[in-house]
């Protein structure tokens, strides 16, 4: 097996120079990226007239961090041996990564040739990366922003209620099946169905008031269990974990 | 309690006043920016990739095809994406959908992290107890989520590109076991919390779940890749149609 050193010390200068200017420029594109996404909910938050204290967003981030924050600590990780620091930038700003940008980069990598793990296959993931997101910005200002915003202005007001009433169940029960076959690890999966399903439907009739922090009882729950009762077969190697 | 009408935005449940805020231009401007941004971005990286490609032996051809591939190998999952962007329009305005879903995101992840949110203010997505407030914690939820994400990676990349041993030496077996538990323990308790809220609830989480299961089954079987990327929009579009034609027109009544 090869060591997965993506782009550490090159003798190369140009090389070089490309390593500082993604990691100068990826890091301040992805600051800005950052800031600006944040601005527009905080605007609506504390600038639109809406009585909304700071506790409720303390207690919304924590529910959400509860849930997700391994995630968004492990996702880098795994994904950083695949993409190399350049393409890190682009990828977490741009999002989608499993289902569009990985896709992008190993096809634009098979078709010049490029060895995984060379210099050549990184800039190839770059050059694909900025070329999939052209696409991407361009189909979704074209069929989200103009055609999707015409169409919620026709649809009839039943099929629009309809959705904002379902299209959270139709998305988890994708999503669950998606997570489940993707992951692989039955075990977990059982564990994780067991315990969602008292958390669900026996202990939060009881006390409704866990409602709150349910999602994160259930997370920590199938962490335990998954640990404790973990198979000899499970240590195989981290695979991304990313769900689209 | 105050009379409803009174400019009192909290109390104000009328679902349709979601868009009207969440289509606020404030927040088409913030879009905007992401957009900007991410095309300075791929324009400062692709002319650093244009710099250092003779070095490494890379033609101008290579780079054209890099770009080329890309670009084609994007089209189908970027439609892909736009048609549960679409989907999820009436839930969260242009705007947000755009700059949550389209971009940073996924919608696994940010629906998840609005239904958590709303559900942190006793409220559910889409119902009558969805209002404005609701609306913009929840956008604030997804937000400050993807924030995190970029956050982790504007840390750890420095480190890693050091080769930080102390990072990849992170117990393998932990690497493997942990956060699969913790997306499907997420999941699982998210998709089956939409259970207890009514028959149509049921009937579109099992729907879509088939969906799902039937396209990811195909995929794999018939080696069809694209019924991988499509599987999302699908089951959303063929979950809501199932739960139109549960309820009918008389929702609207």
């Amino acid at each position: 097996m090869t060591s997965t050193t993506t782009a550490p010390t090159t003798s190369n200068s140009a090389m070089a120079d490309f390593n500082r200017t993604t990691s100068r420029w990826g890091q301040i594109t992805m600051i800005g990226g950052l800031l600006i996404s944040v601005a527009g909910p905080l605007y609506l938050v504390f600038a639109s007239g809406l009585d909304i204290g700071p506790a409720q967003l303390w207690i919304a981030f924590a529910a959400v961090a509860a849930t997700f924050g391994i995630i968004w600590i492990v996702e880098p990780l795994t994904y950083f041996p695949i993409l190399g620091p350049a393409a890190m930038y682009q990828a977490f700003m741009i999002g989608n990564i499993s289902n569009k940008l990985l896709p992008a980069a190993l096809i634009a990598q098979t078709n010049i040739g490029a060895k995984p793990g060379s210099k050549r296959a990184e800039l190839a993931a770059v050059v694909a990366i900025c070329g999939a997101a052209a696409v991407h910005l361009v189909s979704l200002a074209i069929f989200v922003g103009l055609l999707g915003s015409w169409l919620i202005s026709e649809i009839p007001p039943s099929v629009l209620l309809v959705t904002r009433l379902y299209v959270l169940p139709t998305v988890l029960g994708a999503v669950l099946v998606q997570a489940i076959v993707s992951m692989k690890q039955p075990r977990t999966t059982v564990f994780a169905l067991v315990v969602s399903a008292v958390v669900v439907f026996v202990v939060l009739p009881l006390v409704p008031s866990l409602a709150t922090v349910s999602t994160a009882i259930v997370v920590l729950a199938t962490i335990l269990l998954a640990w404790i009762f973990r198979g000899k077969s499970a240590v195989a190697e981290a695979r991304p974990i990313h769900i689209e | 309690m105050h009379q409803p009408l009174a400019t009192q935005p909290l109390a104000t449940n009328d679902s349709a006043d979601i868009l009207a805020i969440a289509n606020n231009p404030v927040l088409w401007i913030c879009v905007a920016g992401v957009f900007g941004v991410i095309i300075v971005q791929s324009v400062i990286f692709m002319k650093a990739a244009r710099r250092a490609a003779p070095s490494v032996e890379m033609s101008a051809q290579d780079i054209k095809t890099s770009f080329r591939s890309g670009a084609v190998s994007a089209i189908g999952p970027s439609l892909a994406v736009s048609l549960v962007a679409i989907a999820l329009l009436g839930l969260f305005g242009a705007p947000a959908v755009l700059s949550r879903i389209g971009l940073i995101g996924s919608a696994a992840y940010d629906v998840s992290a609005a239904g958590i949110a709303a559900g942190s203010m006793g409220a559910k997505l889409g119902d009558a107890s969805y209002t404005q407030s609701v609306f913009a914690v929840a956008f604030f939820a997804m937000s400050i989520g993807g924030a995190m994400w970029m956050l982790a990676t504007l840390i750890l990349t420095p480190l890693l590109r050091k080769g930080d041993a102390k990072i990849r030496s992170v117990n393998p077996a932990a690497m493997a076991i942990v956060p699969a538990a913790a997306l499907i323990g997420a999941f699982a308790c998210l998709g089956l919390s939409e259970l207890p809220k009514s028959g149509t609830h049921v009937l579109s989480f099992l729907v879509s779940a088939a969906v799902m299961g039937l396209c990811l089954l195909l995929a794999k079987n018939l080696g069809k890749s694209w019924l991988r990327e499509w599987g999302l929009g699908f089951s959303i579009v063929i979950g809501l149609s199932a739960a139109y034609l549960a309820v009918g027109p008389a929702v609207g009544a």
